[in-house]
């Protein structure tokens, strides 16, 4: 009936993973495969060593993975100024909710901890792989390899985990131990355990409030038509929402906060003219600067002139 | 009624005209044209909506309403607008890493609608057009590949219904109660049909070598998330998945290609999925060093603490459904167990100290939400409901007390406490924690 029984055992095969459930343990689901399975269907193409090393970029606590380069804490200082200080502060002590870098060593067992670098993460390796992998913010995979080096050098020299003289590279970084590393442990769990009493399980007389939140206050009603609102067609309104407003919405590194009219009325008043090729071409004064564009450099002029006027309009 | 609805219900009404006949036609267009009349002039003879109500015949059931693809892609109604995602504004420092939450309490059944699933972003939510997008696997593999979403989706593939929860879910109230709803103090929850192709359909197709053991999975958007993800869960039930309850995924859930890690940390569902690369250790990434570990009270921390455990909440009634009156209620709400399926659920309303227990009202199946209730008699006075789940593995969802006797208040992840809605006599719900 079929000449190929091999291409029709593939299909049934097919079939049955498209109705398999995968919950575990029930044990009639797994589709079975005979023999070899490996390159079984050839699909895609093969993984260069080039293609391979361009996305490759995660390092592990033995230095696997450690692109060779290297950093001083010395360059690294004036890099975080940069690069770095405008969230998690010069001193890595963090801005508004960003995250505290340095700092709280012994108060893990405090009452409120401090979850930095020195007092929390377990190895260096995984400062590196995420300065590279996300840092900037706005900007991830923007700093070089060395830099990368020079950062990672710096964070921890804010940490007093090393001394101001040192070059990080490749061969020593995964020698640094983090002072923390000892004391992360594997999952326990199931450690908690309760009973299923279902009568007189505890005494009437125990069952007190000890925190509470105050009734919900009502919802602002969410009306069809505020979307139709001109603010919400403004050109400018989605590479606001989409860059600007990352640091203008809670005032990152002295943003004026878009809707301050306060905030907004000695510029809207004096600068109007500046205030748009000041935002392309950037400017530093006394509270903050304003990277060009925001560092989004992807950005046209006209779409950063937009984003200025909706600002405007906005905090008016 | 706008103008265009008006010329597509003429339009409408012509086309139908055309195949009368003649003298048929004319009565008809006559006729159609009052209708369409009437329409347009309904809105202002409603006065008041119990003009609307028995014996009275609402403008609605004697016109036309909307035509076909009037939204080729639909939206709920408009009267359904409170139902959206909300954040938190000072839980986070920027709402580009940060998270909003699942309106659980205006939803039924077990599926989160696609639009209303929580978000939780790293770095913004990436825009990949999917032919440009690709997933590579390599390391510790016979046949490191590049797969397009068009060579992935050749692959056996398969749907399953599982939940997917945030392992920071509830962690604002270790040290007390602080959210002000349901959505903020349990929304960091869906459940989805997700379909794709089995992980460990993809590993033996490239050949895992000798010492393979974990399984790095990274995204493609800024934060280039990575999660290391043990290798008996990645033959397990991993699915690297392209859609979500019945289309493809939607941008804020990874678009187009994320992992689901039945049963985990919504965290290792690493979204935007371009990388999976084969080791022999863990990598101890960020984010699953500084964050997602469990501070204990004695300085120590766990990794790798994977599975959500079981868990329920009472979604009616909750601070978004006071009850109005006295009477008769469905008291109900949502179970679920990242290590299988749910056995039972049981409802207190006197804070504990006596329990029923409550039925299912949704399918049972693992790993996904399933819903409970319970009738009940509310005669004003005021109480403490809650509800406890057990799952199938007999593990019983523990008190506040006992969790933070082995855990103390500061590890932030795995909150997976009895709750207690305070009911008043006057049917405000709030949020309370008990001795």
């Amino acid at each position: 009936m079929f000449r190929f029984p091999r291409l029709w055992a593939t299909l049934v095969a097919i079939a049955m993973a498209g109705c398999a459930d995968s919950g575990a343990g029930t044990g009639d689901t797994t589709v079975s495969y005979k023999g070899d399975r490996i390159g079984h269907f050839g699909f895609g193409t093969p993984a260069t060593p080039e293609q391979i090393a361009g996305w490759d970029i995660d390092i592990r606590p033995d230095g696997a993975g450690l692109p060779e380069g290297s950093g001083s804490v010395e360059d690294g200082e004036w890099l975080y100024e940069e690069q770095c200080a405008e969230c998690h502060g010069s001193f890595g002590e963090g801005v508004g909710r960003y995250p505290i870098l340095a700092g709280g060593q012994g108060s893990l067992k405090d009452e409120r901890p401090t979850r930095s670098v020195g007092s929390y993460w377990p190895y260096t390796s995984t400062l590196f792989d995420y300065i590279y992998r996300a840092m900037p913010f706005t900007m991830p995979e923007s700093l070089s390899v060395d830099e990368t080096y020079a950062v990672t050098a710096y964070v921890l020299y804010l940490n007093d985990l090393v001394e101001d003289d040192l070059v990080l590279d490749h061969t020593n970084l995964a020698s640094i131990r983090l002072p923390n590393e000892p004391n992360f442990v594997p999952d326990p769990r199931p450690d908690v355990a309760n009973t299923r009493c279902m009568n007189d399980c505890r005494d009437p007389a125990q069952v007190n409030i000890i925190s509470e939140v105050a009734p919900a206050a009502p919802l602002p009603q969410v009306s069809v038509t505020e979307t139709e609102t001109t603010a919400a067609h403004h050109p400018g309104r989605q590479t606001y929402d989409q860059f600007c407003g990352i640091c203008h919405r809670v005032g990152v590194g002295g943003a004026p906060i878009t809707g301050d009219t306060d905030a907004w009325s000695e510029r809207i008043t004096n600068r109007a003219e500046t205030l748009a090729t000041n935002a392309i071409d950037g400017v530093s004064s006394g509270g903050g600067s304003m990277p060009p564009k925001g560092g989004f450099m992807q950005l046209t002029d006209d779409e950063v002139r937009a984003a200025v006027d909706y600002m405007v309009g906005e905090s008016s | 009624m706008s103008q265009r609805e008006l010329d597509n219900i003429l339009h409408s009404i012509a086309q139908s005209g055309e195949q009368l006949k003649t003298n048929e036609r004319r009565q008809f267009l006559k006729s159609g044209l009052l209708i369409a009349g009437a329409v347009a002039a309904a809105p202002a003879t409603v006065s008041a909506q119990s003009s609307n109500l028995p014996p009275s015949v609402p403008p609605w059931t004697r016109q036309l309403g909307r035509g076909v693809i009037s939204n080729p892609y639909g939206i709920p109604s408009r009267h359904e607008a409170h139902v959206t995602r909300r954040s938190v504004e000072w839980l986070t420092a920027d709402d580009i890493a940060s998270i909003s939450f699942t309106p659980l309490a205006d939803l039924s059944g077990i599926i989160t609608p696609s639009g209303v699933v929580f978000e939780r972003y790293h770095a913004g939510v990436p825009e990949i057009p999917p032919d440009q997008h690709r997933l590579m696997i390599h390391g510790l593999v016979e046949r490191p590949i590049i797969l397009s979403m068009d060579d992935l989706m050749r692959f056996p593939s398969e749907s399953v219904i599982r939940f997917l929860e945030c392992p920071a879910n509830g962690g604002m109230e270790w040290r007390g109660a602080q959210m002000d709803r349901l959505q903020f103090s349990h929304g960091m929850l869906a459940c989805c049909e997700w379909t794709g192709v089995r992980l460990s359909t993809l590993l033996e197709e490239v050949g895992l070598k000798k010492d393979a053991a974990w399984v790095l999975a990274e995204g493609a958007d800024g934060a280039h998330m990575s999660r290391s993800i043990p290798m008996d869960k990645a033959m397990d039930d991993a699915l690297v998945v392209f859609a979500q309850n019945g289309e493809m995924l939607r941008p804020e859930q990874g678009y187009p290609l994320r992992l689901i890690n039945p049963g985990w940390e919504g965290n290792t569902c690493v979204k935007w999925l371009r990388r999976l690369e084969i080791g022999d250790q863990p990598w101890h990434h960020r984010e699953e060093t500084s964050k997602y570990t469990d501070l204990m009270p004695d300085g120590t921390s766990r990794e790798f603490t994977y599975v959500q455990e079981c868990n329920s909440v009472v979604t009616s009634p909750s601070p978004e459904k006071p009850f109005k009156k006295k009477g008769k209620y469905v008291i109900q709400g949502l179970a679920w167990s990242g290590r299988g399926k749910i056995k039972t659920v049981d409802v207190s309303v006197d804070g504990g100290v006596s329990w029923r227990q409550a039925r299912f009202t949704s399918q049972i199946l693992p790993k996904a939400l399933t819903r409970f209730a319970l009738e009940w008699e509310w005669k004003g006075s005021p109480a403490m409901i809650q509800s406890r789940a057990v799952d199938e593995t007999g593990y019983v969802q523990p008190t506040y007390g006992q969790l933070r006797q082995v855990r103390g208040s500061n590890s932030i992840y795995h909150k997976n406490a009895i709750h207690t809605w305070r009911l008043a006599p006057d049917g405000v719900v709030t949020n309370v924690q008990i001795s």
